[in-house]
């Protein structure tokens, strides 16, 4: 019913708007005031947020084959193509990336330092976040994904906070570190299959022997594994966190860290299924590992930015879990899991951003009684038990149903290591109970030596909470309804899940 | 690590030895600053007006409620009409169960002349022939009183107070309407002022006697007669600023009554829960009853003061907590009048006996005050 | 057909204070009105069940189900009957309260997810509303949330309850993992049909007990029962009563699947006699008057626990009715001491007595209930306890009937201590409530004195009076005995405790609960934190160390390189092309 031109154009389209927009930016007079620039790239992430959503229309849930194919050849001597194309993996990541980036373009107020460059580096990363899901070339894939590595650089080491340098090296290293495993791997697939062929092909290391296939996807593994991140990989996520601006972690923690299990699910589930079935176990272990570390962590930070940066540690784990399993329901929820993650630690950044904005700190041992209605943040703190209780994994809201069904699918392949996560989900409402405590109930206190008289802070406008409560719907819609995403995505799941021969 | 504002050195309280010297000097215990004056007359004057409300209220409940034991529309002193019962229904009213909360303050903790005239053999009379004259008509209350009969003359007890408490609050009201009259006029410039002026109304008002009457089924039987002698300084207002000045009831927000917490001291008289102890900052929270007196105090928030707030603390949005803290410092003016008014001799006296007799006066209040938010006074 | 459901009684937001208090009474009283019209259908023609899709992926169908049946139906009434009482207490109790419509917004969500859990015919959706009353509990435990021990009090709640939840979702994936199917009459057909493994079985028993263990406040997760004392006392009444009946009624509903673990039967039975002996024993010795009836709260539901073990559903639900009015009479009762004398400590009061007649009248009439006093609710449920367990074990009668002396005793203890004696300084001066509060307690009286007559219409006169006179006179006997008893022992005003050091010992014992919260303290917390402790330091030390050692390595390697930078670019080509040679060659080597 869509015009077939359309039709063709629409993924490309994902990708020209923020590119363009951000050349734009660029070339716009100086002159310009900060909040020109920044309504500028907001009206440009709206129109990729509308045309992310129009991709709903023409696109056929029931089908599990790739849709909406566009490609072209380009540097073809090395196999680089230009090939996209959208399915129900990728579909919902696409989505979230456009609802998360303007949410953080939103969030960016009073950035008055290179206004220009700051949203230009931010609607990069959008569009390239956008190729790498849409790709279906592996270099295609790694080009973007290397993309997205120098803006998210800058935009720590520029816009962050006092100790942003050491941070942003640390991620630029790492993430260049887990770069160069994944294109060693590609390579590597290439030089062994003896073709130089890079389109996505599911059976394409049903041509090689065993001992390759672990190599190769110990290697990708190891990258995607300090991109999710995964323990022991995970160190710069903390750091970076602290660091990075509140926007810049809602992006990082949002869609950045998909990337790594997108990949995880893409690449190493789909691309070596034979491999990825022996080495299952060791991976659920993994994967409980890694969430009992980063609950378990989480405790013991009193930096209350640190905590959620370990919570997001400990529930990408679950991702891992149920990818290990691959039953159809598994990776679901691991779908599942990466949208409710991406919305509820969005909304937690926002809101830990907005205290440290009005109070100067984020110190657990000092905050107390910002619940008070008059002279606190009543309606952060609200909204904060909100996105808490969500991340714990209460009914009624995302966490809860994305939990369930990677519980419920991976407990029969393996009991263990479900039950260990399912300590550590109960672990998050210990240390987030903590946050919520010392933080927002009590008496109202802001810093040290101020007991009988605390400050005055700058009241909190409305319009200022929009993202954060725009989110929180978004949470509590699919946690009530969960359909929305689930038809969107069965069939996808379903055909990747029976690839790996269905571990069911 | 994560903190960037540096914290603020506390402020310098006023010790005892500055206080007992405010007091025996005339200067007022609230530092006397321009702001202070306009905080504290115009709360006063939105107060006058609350407590006009209350005492109108509070004296009609004492005529007409007597062993009612359905006393819904006791707040409807007024009138009952649809328009009024519609706006009471929405909230949009003043709070009248604040003024229950400080009568239940001053009848449970209960000292001085009123509450020993209350266990008195002629007050058991009196009840007696109520109950006795009310049982005829009331078969319920008859058996009621058989089973148990501690209940009417409690009930006829606790109605005695609210209505003694409604006469207090009419002489406060007038007091501080008057106020804001003569500081509108500019007879009052000065904190001082404000507490001369508070002096010399309760001095003058001290012996009003407080008697109370009351319709028993077509007969009319003095409750409080006038031979009792009871007065208006002695017998209520000072029992009342002990109870809700000093004293106060623990509010359930802020204190656990959890018996094995001791949090809550068994002594009543060592309570440090009333109006000059209290902590502004979580007004408007839950479990705290001032809040509702905060509430109708906005209603009726003079413009001036309103200008004012709006320049201090976070504007509109904290006005509550504002009024909390300029109400506290007029109370603490209120108490310094009370003090200034009962002084045993003038202040400028010279005999050598009356100054001692001063000091050690000044002493004892002073020793009392040490305990209070005298941030407020600064 | 009544299609819709009673329930979402009201969330509003803080618009304007009163009003929502007002709406959401309104709403109660419509769901009570509706559920008694539904009653009297169902009573007539039969139990009802209704679905709806929810969500179906795979091979996982969750669909929204409710059992209308009589049982559950008789619950939904008493709840919204209670809750409504509660709402009308609270517009007495709370009339200085300020943040309003929070409360009610809580009470309301609270009611919500309650009769929610009470009407479903889901496993997962029972789960799904416990988890939600967990966090109701949680803000509602938490309202006053400047006070202190209020902070610790919500956070304990919360996170008992959070344990025995998580254990019991563990059950809940078990389940829907080997049975495929969710609703309880799939999951009693499945239990009936298929054998697990013994260690299967009772780890899935274990789970399903968990959760109404947490909720159920039994022992060992008793303590936030007592904790929880520090909310508004008609949220206390809620949570006494009707809280603990759903978290019973969720067990009620999963026994004929625990029916095929014997471990998890003789779990329940342990831990219901603990409960039960024990916390009326503790309850001896309290002296804040909330906790005296928290603890009988959770012998009472020991009871009840050990009547689900023993497969008698008829008896836990005689038994939870009838507490649950008893119990709410009586916490309203000590709620209208509270808000007279400001005080909840029961040495510092006496002589309320003849000065309260609404509140004493309650007092004695929910104490009457609660106890097996002749011939109200409570005897009814207590005789046929006896009569049944005479014929299935006899150490649990003996247990049903310790603890109704040990509540008898403790009941009379507190209502010489309250309402006898002379007044204290904080009782002297202390009149009766005012009408909001009164008017629920007289009601509620007239329930709890009507109890008899109501359990006789849903059940046959016969069926009830089915009990040998020796029954009867064991439970009055052990009755009285706890009356004599209390009416016997020596009050004391002090604090002071025995200068026999044994009988001090077993005081303290009692009055710190087994110290309980110290146990935990020792165990879990620290076990917890010393984990988490070591979780943190091992991050910045030893990961972040191999991290920055690598990085120094490099930082080395660049400098020692630096050296040789000729600054010819041929050196340079070479470098990579022999670097991509050796690499290769290294690759290939490897995989040939």
């Amino acid at each position: 019913m869509v015009p077939h031109l359309v039709d063709l154009m629409l993924l490309s389209l994902l990708l020209l708007i923020p590119f363009s927009g951000a050349l734009g930016l660029l070339l716009w007079p100086t002159t310009q005031s900060s909040e020109r620039i920044r309504i500028g790239a907001i009206v440009i992430l709206a129109v990729q947020c509308v045309a992310s959503f129009a991709l709903l229309l023409p696109f056929d849930p029931t089908d599990a084959a790739l849709q909406l194919v566009e490609q072209a050849r380009w540097v073809h001597s090395i196999g680089l193509d230009y090939a996209l194309a959208v399915d129900g993996l990728s579909l919902p990541l696409v989505l979230m990336n456009a609802v998360l980036c303007l949410v953080a373009a939103v969030a960016s107020r009073s950035i008055d330092n290179r206004p220009r460059i700051y949203f230009a580096l931010l609607l990069v990363i959008s569009g390239a976040v956008n190729g790498a899901f849409l790709s279906q070339n592996l270099l295609l894939f790694f080009l973007f994904y290397e993309l997205e590595l120098i803006p998210l650089w800058l935009l720590i080491a520029v816009w962050g906070g006092a100790n942003r340098s050491y941070a942003a090296t640390k991620f630029l290293i790492v993430t260049a570190v887990s770069g160069m495993l994944i294109l060693g791997a590609f390579l590597g697939l290439a030089f062994v299959t003896g073709t130089m062929d890079f389109s996505l092909r599911p059976i394409l290391s049903g041509e090689l022997g065993l001992k390759a296939q672990f190599l190769l996807m110990g290697a990708l593994l190891i990258g995607f594994g300090i991109k999710i991140p995964l323990f022991p990989f995970h160190t710069w996520l903390p750091d970076a966190h602290t660091e990075a601006s509140t926007p810049v972690s809602v992006l990082l923690a949002g869609v950045l860290l998909k990337l790594g299990t997108y990949g995880l699910l893409r690449f190493c589930l789909g691309l070596f299924p034979e491999a990825w079935q022996l080495a299952a176990p060791w991976l659920a272990a993994w994967a409980a590992i890694s969430v009992l570390y980063g609950s378990l962590a989480a405790i013991a930070q009193t930096d209350m930015k640190r905590m959620v940066a370990y919570s997001s540690v400990g529930h990408m784990g679950y991702v891992l879990l149920a990818a290990a399993a691959a039953t159809p329901l598994g990776l679901m929820g691991a779908l599942f899991q990466m949208i409710s993650h991406g919305l509820i630690s969005g909304v937690l950044f926002l809101l830990v951003g907005v205290v440290y904005a009005r109070t100067g700190t984020r110190d657990l041992n000092v905050l107390r009684g910002l619940l008070n209605p008059e002279r606190g943040l009543p309606l952060t703190g609200s909204l904060m038990i909100i996105g808490v209780m969500a991340s714990a994994g209460i009914p009624g809201m995302a966490g809860f149903i994305s939990e369930f069904l990677i519980f419920r699918g991976s407990l029969q392949p393996f009991p263990v290591a479900t039950l260990l996560s399912m300590v550590g989900s109960g672990l998050t409402a210990v240390y987030f109970l903590l946050l919520v405590n010392r933080a927002f109930f009590g008496r109202l206190a802001i810093a040290p030596g101020e007991v009988a008289n605390p400050r005055i802070l700058d009241p909190v406008a409305l319009r200022e909470q929009v993202p954060a409560i725009a989110l929180s719907l978004g949470v509590l819609a699919l946690g009530l309804a969960p359909e929305l995403l689930s038809n969107l995505s069965e069939a996808a799941t379903t055909g990747l899940s029976q690839l790996s021969g269905g571990l069911s | 690590m994560t903190t960037t504002m540096k914290p603020i050195t506390p402020p310098v309280l006023p010790d005892q030895e500055e206080l007992i010297k405010r007091l025996l000097s005339d200067t007022p215990l609230l530092a006397d600053t321009q702001d202070h004056l306009v905080q504290v007359v115009n709360v006063l004057e939105t107060y006058g007006i609350v407590l006009d409300a209350y005492s109108k209220n509070l004296v009609d409940q004492g005529e007409k409620q007597l062993l009612n034991p359905f006393p819904i529309f006791r707040f409807f002193h007024e009138g009952l009409t649809p328009k009024r019962l519609w706006d009471h229904l929405l909230g949009d009213r003043i709070n009248f169960e604040y003024a229950e909360y400080c009568q239940k303050a001053m009848f449970w903790h209960g000292t001085g002349g009123l509450d020993a005239y209350l266990d008195s053999e002629p007050f058991q009379d009196v009840c007696q022939r109520i109950i006795q004259r009310k049982a005829q008509r009331d078969p319920l209350l008859a058996l009621t009183n058989k089973l148990y009969p501690g209940f009417a003359p409690e009930s006829i007890r606790s109605l005695t107070t609210i209505y003694c408490l409604g006469l207090f609050w009419r002489v406060m009201s007038d007091l501080f309407v008057d106020l804001a009259r003569r500081y509108a006029i500019k007879e009052v410039t000065c904190v001082n002022d404000v507490v001369h002026h508070i002096r010399d109304g309760l001095v003058a008002a001290a012996a009003n006697p407080i008697t109370y009457e009351v319709d028993v089924a077509g007969e009319k039987i003095w409750v409080l007669p006038p031979e009792a002698g009871l007065t208006f300084l002695v017998d209520v207002a000072v029992p009342y600023v002990e109870a809700v000045f000093f004293r106060g009831m623990p509010f359930l927000g802020t204190v656990s009554y959890n018996a094995q917490a001791r949090q809550i001291s068994p002594d009543i008289s060592d309570f440090k829960y009333g109006a000059l102890y209290a902590d502004p900052i979580p007004s408007m929270g839950a479990g705290i009853p001032p809040s509702l007196c905060m509430k109708d105090m906005f209603r009726h928030l003079p413009e001036e003061l309103g200008r004012w707030y709006d320049d201090h603390g976070r504007g509109q949005v904290d006005v509550h907590v504002q009024i909390c803290v300029s109400f506290q410092k007029s109370m603490f003016c209120v108490t310094n009048g009370a003090i200034a008014g009962t002084m045993p001799h003038a202040l400028d006296t010279t005999n050598a006996d009356e100054q001692a007799a001063n000091r050690a006066y000044a002493e004892a209040w002073s020793g009392r005050l040490m305990g209070c938010q005298r941030g407020a006074l600064l | 057909m009544l299609v819709s459901l009673p329930w979402a009684a009201g969330l509003f937001r803080r618009v304007a204070h009163r009003p929502a208090a007002y709406l959401n009474i309104l709403l109660t009283l419509l769901a009570f009105v509706h559920g008694s019209l539904i009653l009297q259908e169902v009573f007539q023609s039969g139990p009802v069940d209704l679905s709806y899709p929810w969500l179906t992926v795979a091979d996982l169908e969750l669909d929204i189900s409710f059992s209308l049946s009589l049982t559950n139906l008789v619950a939904l009434e008493l709840i919204t009957g209670l809750s409504l009482f509660s709402q009308v207490y609270s517009l007495g109790y709370m009339d200085k309260e300020w943040a309003l419509a929070r409360f009610f917004a809580l009470l309301g969500f609270f009611e919500g997810a309650m009769s929610g859990v009470v009407l479903s015919d889901s496993l997962f959706q029972s789960y799904f509303l416990l988890e939600m009353l967990t966090l109701s509990t949680y803000l509602l435990v938490g309202f006053w949330y400047a006070q202190p021990l209020v902070i610790t009090a919500a956070r304990d709640a919360f996170l008992t309850k959070r344990v025995g939840d998580v254990l019991l979702l563990m059950g809940v994936v078990a389940l829907c993992s080997f049975a495929g199917g969710m609703g309880f009459n799939d999951l009693y057909a499945w239990a009936a049909t298929d054998s697990l493994s013994p260690l299967a079985a009772t780890l899935l028993g274990l789970g399903l007990i968990a959760g109404p263990m947490g909720k159920c406040a039994q022992f060992p997760m008793h303590l936030w029962l007592d904790e929880a004392m520090e909310g508004p006392n008609p949220a206390s009444i809620l949570r006494n009563s009707v809280v603990v009946t759903c978290g019973a009624i969720v067990l009620l509903k999963v026994m004929p699947i625990l029916q095929h673990s014997p471990v998890a039967l003789t779990v329940l039975l342990v831990i219901g006699s603990i409960s039960a002996i024990g916390g009326s024993l503790v309850a001896l010795a309290q002296v804040d008057i909330k906790r005296t009836l928290s603890y009988s709260t959770t012998a009472h539901l020991g009871l009840v626990f050990i009547a689900i073990a023993l497969q008698i559903p008829v008896l836990a639900l005689l038994l939870l009715f009838s507490h649950a009015v008893s119990k709410a009479l009586l916490s309203m009762s000590i709620g209208g001491v509270i808000a007279a004398t400001n005080c909840q400590d029961i040495t510092e009061l006496g002589g309320l007595g003849s000065r309260m007649p609404a509140t004493t009248t309650s007092f004695i009439i929910g104490g009457a209930g609660l106890v097996a006093f002749l011939p109200l609710g409570g005897f009814l449920a207590f005789a046929q306890s006896i009569e049944l367990l005479s014929v299935r074990s006899i150490p649990f009668m003996a247990v049903f009937l310790i603890t109704n002396a040990l509540t008898a005793l403790g009941l009379v203890r507190v209502f010489r201590h309250v309402f006898l004696g002379d007044a204290l300084i904080k009782s002297r001066r202390a009149a009766e409530v005012n009408w909001q509060m009164a008017l629920p307690m007289v009601a509620l009286s007239v329930v709890v004195l009507l109890t008899p007559v109501l359990l006789v219409r849903l059940e046959s006169l016969d069926g009830l009076l089915a009990f040998p006179l020796w029954a009867a006179g064991l439970v009055v006997g052990s009755g009285l005995i706890g009356l004599l008893a209390g009416a016997l022992i020596p009050l004391s005003k002090a604090w002071s405790r025995s200068l026999n050091p044994v009988l001090r010992w077993f005081q303290d014992l009692l009055a710190y609960d087994f110290y309980t919260e110290r146990f935990y303290r020792l165990t879990i917390v620290n076990v917890v934190g010393a984990f988490s402790r070591l979780a943190a330091w091992f991050d910045r030390n030893v990961v972040d160390g191999v991290l920055h050692g690598v990085a120094r390595l490099s930082l080395q390697s660049a400098e020692g390189l630096k050296l040789s930078v000729s600054g010819q670019s041929q050196s340079y080509v070479l470098t990579v092309l022999v670097a991509i040679v050796l690499f290769l060659t290294a690759v290939s080597w490897f995989l040939t």
